[in-house]
């Protein structure tokens, strides 16, 4: 009897999950400045960071860039990169606004209806992860038209699929260490300047500027992109969408990314679990 | 009629601290329950605990025969809440926080339409559900609020201090409104106020609740006899500076005074009902040098119940 009972709710919750997804998807619609902030960011980060970066190496030889750049140009390797940011900080962000239903009230409204508190956290987690793909295409979308004049291209099909799933892994990954550091701070303020803290050496120290390889010479902060997950994120990333060659072998990347987010998900569910509401 | 609540030598402990101490009560079907009190009474912490957000330390809570700590899951599927405080997204519509609340208990895309459409017309929300919360007043939102804790069919709907920060006509109409949603719905409401008229005005059966236990739980009626027939109030001052004890021994022994509700300004006697008993009062306070400021001979209301039951104002309860 009570097995019955029990199938029936896990069935039941789909629902529910996609309740809160469509709440995530019709918050982003409503708020305007959010959706032009998504729209022009990415056209800020390439025109502004990745174009004046990328004529370092004006009148240098071909080659030295390619070697360099695992066969890419500076600009091709600039936008995985600049993918990668927004995925970072959207995902972190995302996490972020589980902290935000607290402290309106919302979380409440939520906690007394009949849905388990891991399908709530699924459920926003993928609204963000649906927002945070589109500003990752929009990224793709953008760069392929500066691409025409500084040589950047989709390797394929089958690759810009793969980057795609990167993308995703990443993303969530982030979603979920936002809801942890979430978890860890009382109020919002504390908890914002964390995040600026610790998003700058997670961005700096991942590959997404700079090749892996190149800060080999230099202790600490060589090893450090080794613990960092956005590292294989956009490592994985900037293989499957330019056809370059990785540092890691692709399927690493795949496994540790995959390890990672499960990690973080049980991690980002246990803390939303226990989450005080008042 | 069933009982849709059933609580039994609820306690709840923060520490030392003893939020809810030991307290029974049931609530029928489609009833509207109020606890009356002061704030810090225990009156939010009882309703966490009756809508599973809070666990009891000792004591049993049922709602329609599930018990919040065991069968949570169950509860909450006959329960809507309305919550002190802001309880929705404000970047959605009304029409928006409606519809996400109906998905959240699986209701179908007809059975929300027609619950949403219904809920927007008990509690008069028709023309204002397509418009985004932030850029609607404080009270339409809680409006919205309360149709939300109407809306999925719940046998128990619990409101806590619904009223908060209204103004009368506000007030007024959400309480016709209130009414109204239960009776179509066929809920029952277990209410928190600290308004007097809200507890008089809605409430079938009222429980009176002071640090933390009921000290009775009858209609407001009842509770209003159970004070006495007639009451006189006033407002004295001392002319010869005799002190106001002195007053109460003397006033205690007039024949038509059956007792002192309130011995401090203002002085509440209960009093035999009769012609002339203002008059006689003043001349009374004249005699033996004291002077009546205001006075005002009426029948009890909950507010002397209340201080009749707890020996304190909810005003006074609420200061210290």
């Amino acid at each position: 009897m009570s097995e019955k009972i029990e199938f029936k709710r896990k069935f039941t919750e789909i629902q529910p999950i996609y309740s809160m997804w469509l709440r995530e998807v019709i918050r982003f619609f409503n708020m305007k400045p959010r959706v032009i902030s998504t729209i022009v960011q990415p056209v800020l980060f390439l025109a502004l960071l990745a174009l004046p970066m990328s004529k370092l190496f004006h009148g240098a030889p071909p080659e030295m860039e390619q070697t360099m750049f695992g066969g890419l140009n500076f600009f091709s390797f600039l936008v995985p990169g600049i993918v990668g940011i927004g995925l970072l900080f959207g995902g972190t962000m995302s996490g972020v606004t589980v902290l935000w239903d607290k402290d309106f009230g919302f979380l409440k409204e939520v906690m007394v209806a009949p849905v388990r508190r891991t399908s709530l956290m699924l459920g926003r987690t993928f609204g963000g992860l649906t927002v945070g793909m589109l500003q990752a295409l929009i990224t793709i979308g953008v760069a392929s038209v500066f691409g025409i004049w500084y040589g950047f291209k989709i390797s394929s099909l089958s690759g810009f699929l793969l980057a795609i799933v990167f993308c995703v892994l990443t993303f969530f990954i982030f979603s979920c260490f936002g809801i942890i550091l979430g978890g860890l701070f009382e109020g919002t303020e504390g908890f914002m300047a964390f995040v600026n803290l610790i998003q700058m050496p997670l961005f700096f120290l991942s590959g997404a500027m700079i090749p892996i390889s190149q800060l080999k010479g230099v202790p600490v902060l060589y090893q450090i992109q080794f613990i960092n997950p956005l590292t294989y994120g956009v490592d994985g990333l900037r293989s499957a969408l330019t056809g370059s060659t990785p540092f890691f072998p692709i399927w690493i990347d795949i496994i540790v990314l995959i390890t990672v987010a499960v990690v973080f998900l049980l991690l980002g569910a246990y803390t939303f679990s226990k989450m005080e509401v008042d | 009629m069933e009982d849709v609540i059933v609580v039994e030598g609820l306690t709840k402990r923060f520490g030392n601290f003893v939020a809810v101490n030991n307290i029974d009560f049931t609530v029928k079907e489609r009833e509207i329950f109020g606890f009356l009190g002061p704030n810090g009474a225990g009156k939010s912490t009882t309703i966490k605990i009756l809508i599973t957000l809070l666990h009891p330390t000792s004591g049993s809570a049922k709602i329609c025969g599930y018990d919040v700590v065991k069968e949570p899951y169950n509860v909450r599927k006959k329960i809507g809440v309305v919550f002190q405080d802001r309880s929705s997204d404000r970047v959605l519509t009304g029409r928006q926080n409606l519809d996400l609340h109906g998905r959240m208990y699986t209701m179908s895309k007809e059975e929300r339409e027609k619950k949403i459409k219904e809920v927007l017309r008990l509690l008069e929300l028709e023309g204002v559900e397509n418009i985004r919360l932030n850029s609607l007043p404080e009270g339409v939102r809680r409006r919205f609020e309360v149709a939300r804790g109407f809306m999925t069919n719940p046998k128990v709907v619990f409101l806590d201090e619904p009223t908060i920060g209204f103004d009368i006509k506000a007030r007024r109409d959400l309480w016709s409104q209130i009414k109204d949603a239960k009776e179509k719905e066929g809920s029952a409401v277990l209410l928190t106020t600290h308004y007097i008229e809200e507890a008089d005005y809605l409430c079938d059966r009222v429980a009176i609740i002071d640090h933390a236990k009921i000290v009775a739980i009858d209609t407001p009626e009842n509770l209003k006899k159970s004070v006495g027939t007639m009451l006189i109030s006033f407002q004295i001052g001392d002319k010869n500076g005799n002190g106001l004890s002195y007053f109460i021994d003397r006033v205690k022994r007039l024949d038509w005074v059956i007792g002192v509700l309130k011995d401090n300004n203002p002085i509440i006697l209960k009093i035999e009902k009769g012609e002339g008993r203002v008059l006689d009062l003043i001349e009374f306070a004249d005699k033996i040098g004291f002077e009546i400021i205001s006075i005002d001979e009426r029948e009890p209301n909950l507010e002397d119940a209340f201080l009749y039951y707890t020996g304190r104002t909810i005003r006074e309860a609420e200061g210290g």
